[in-house]
């Protein structure tokens, strides 16, 4: 829920000593406190990032996207109130901004040769992908929307009630949204016989 | 299979899902929301600050009009009318090697040393690339790159793309204005990335020779110089006012920064070489390709400064330093282009439809061709005068 995703993602190697309320942290930020603002920002970092990339399925824009809800947090920080959690405000903008992205991609790309002076070194992330690509491969199976409820619940752990709110539709869309995409994840899954 | 063990089979796979790079993207994003931060919009009482510059503002202007009497002028053309009399009617040829860029109304064009033009298509925003084999060209929502025959080779959708720069000399990347952020690309279209958030509309100047470093004017009059992969920012410096242009020398070793009051010249460590004041209505401004001489473009005239050749400690010219030399007069200048091999300046004139070449180095000459509309129009509807989108290419590349 809601309050899980506060600090799920320790980072390694970062000494913790005492844990601060996400409270005390909001307000710590607003006060002018970077330290706070970048506790704030290594709790919430990699979920955002996480599920911008499985919605989009392109670092680059998953990226751009988790970075842009924090640009979007920070302008907003002073208004934020700081009883609430940090995280389902996030969660939402960039669930949002990964399904506008996806469905305005129109980058078209016509290089027929790279030379030289074109040709960008292209380099592909060092640690590669460390889950099952069978799943991410599924999901990118699957339309933007349906994309987005199925990470919304099971990588954010959204209720469908608050998967709904988040997105402004109707919880029986989220349903039906839920279970067709799950119906699409069991055929594609059971082809390559995961379990 | 039933759906509550698909559940848990999802769910499992999904929650520990690892998306790429964790967390060197981490460490980046990081840099870009404390850039963010950091510029968030200050308390009101800030806003006195502007006012107070003021003062010092005034005394830079007057400090100016005393550093530049007449008698300073060492060669001078004075049109009284508009335009230079006996201009050539068609640019036969360009009187410096290297090829000009220009884009408009008419579209983009590029002309070559003997005086051929192309014109590419109906894009405008222009930029070389770095051995000028290819053209940069921002069209609304697009950012694309062309071939030397006006080819699209690729494109990319962001959103009011503005000020497209390649880097020189490899080209490998391309840094532009998308709204008010800074963004970067590969030189093959790969890669685009946000660099940073919230930056003021200026053109972003990477800097010749260090891959891949680049100058953009920030939030509250910062000049900022980063790396563009990794974030990490290099130097920073406050100035007075809003920045309205930055350029890099062709050799890199300098960098430009002109707001309404000055023109700043740095080091590329970030040490002020020079503070020269500039008129209020100074339009442009250009670093010849050594980095050694400063030509300031106001509405009135054309003036070279020649530069101190290391920074100075007391961060500020003293009184009598600055010896411009006035290398043109006319009234509706607009902008400034050096040849590559810095003997030349190309200044544009909307007001006479004309370009106006100047020898800077050695003895003076002046060159001018009218009806430059005419010339870089696409044939149907009125024509208009273009801009001036670079002069290529110094021996480090760029424009």
């Amino acid at each position: 829920m809601a309050q899980e995703l506060v600090g799920e993602l320790p980072l390694t190697g970062r000494p913790t000593v005492r844990r601060r309320s996400e409270a005390s942290l909001i307000r710590g930020a607003q006060a002018g406190s970077e330290a706070d603002l970048g506790e704030l920002f290594h709790r919430h970092w990699r979920r955002a990032y996480r599920t911008a990339f499985l919605i989009v399925h392109d670092h680059a824009a998953a990226e751009d996207i988790a970075q842009e809800a924090f640009v979007a947090a920070i302008r907003s920080l002073d208004r934020f109130d700081r009883r609430r959690p940090l995280g389902p405000w996030l969660g939402r903008i960039v669930a949002n901004r990964a399904i506008d992205w996806t469905r305005s991609r129109t980058a078209r790309r016509e290089v027929d040769r790279e030379p030289p002076e074109l040709a960008g070194p292209v380099e592909e992330p060092a640690g590669g992908l460390d889950y099952s690509d069978v799943v991410v491969e599924a999901l990118a199976g699957l339309t933007p929307e349906h994309r987005a409820v199925v990470v919304m619940r099971y990588v954010l752990e959204y209720t469908p009630g608050e998967i709904a709110r988040a997105l402004r539709l109707p919880r029986g869309t989220v349903n039906s949204r839920l279970r067709r995409a799950l119906d699409t994840l069991d055929k594609r899954l059971a082809e390559v016989d995961l379990r | 299979m039933s759906r509550s063990r698909e559940d848990t089979t999802v769910a499992r796979e999904l929650r520990a899902a690892r998306a790429p790079d964790e967390a060197v993207t981490e460490e980046r994003a990081w840099e870009i929301v404390r850039s963010a931060y950091a510029a968030r919009p200050a308390p009101a009482r800030r806003r006195l600050r502007p006012r107070l510059a003021i003062v010092p503002a005034v005394a830079l202007i007057v400090g100016v009009l005393a550093l530049t009497p007449a008698g300073a002028t060492v060669h001078r053309w004075i049109e009284q009318t508009l335009g230079v009399r006996h201009a050539r009617s068609e640019l036969f040829s360009l009187p410096a090697p290297g090829r000009i860029l220009v884009s408009g109304p008419g579209g983009a064009w590029t002309v070559a040393s003997d005086g051929s033009r192309r014109r590419l298509g109906p894009w405008s925003q222009a930029t070389w690339s770095s051995h000028g084999v290819y053209v940069a060209v921002a069209s609304g929502n697009e950012l694309r790159a062309l071939d030397g025959r006006g080819v699209v080779r690729w494109s990319i959708a962001r959103p009011d793309v503005r000020a497209p720069r390649w880097f020189a000399p490899d080209g490998y990347r391309i840094a532009y204005l998308s709204r008010d952020a800074l963004r970067v690309v590969a030189g093959d279209g790969t890669g685009d990335h946000l660099l940073a958030a919230r930056v003021a509309p200026v053109a972003p100047a990477w800097e010749p020779g260090h891959p891949y470093v680049v100058a953009y004017a920030g939030s509250r009059e910062a000049v900022v110089v980063r790396d563009a992969d990794t974030g990490h920012v290099a130097w920073a410096r406050s100035g007075r006012d809003r920045v309205r242009l930055l350029q890099w020398s062709a050799d890199g070793s300098r960098l430009l920064a002109l707001d309404r009051h000055s023109a700043t010249v740095y080091d590329a460590t970030g040490r002020i070489v020079a503070r020269i004041p500039a008129p209020a209505d100074a339009r442009d401004a250009a670093l010849s390709p050594d980095g050694r001489t400063l030509a300031l473009l106001a509405a009135g005239g054309v003036e070279l400064i020649p530069l101190p050749d290391r920074a100075l400690p007391d961060r500020a010219l003293p009184a009598g330093a600055v010896r411009p030399r006035q290398l043109f007069s006319g009234q509706g200048l607009r902008q400034l282009a050096w040849s590559p091999d810095g003997h030349w300046l190309l200044v544009s004139w909307p007001a006479a439809n004309q370009w106006v070449f100047l020898r800077a180095t050695g003895r003076p000459r002046l060159l001018a061709v009218s009806r430059i509309a005419q010339q870089f129009s696409a044939g149907r509807g009125r024509a208009a005068f273009p801009t001036l989108d670079g002069w290529c290419c110094t021996a480090g590349g760029g424009a």
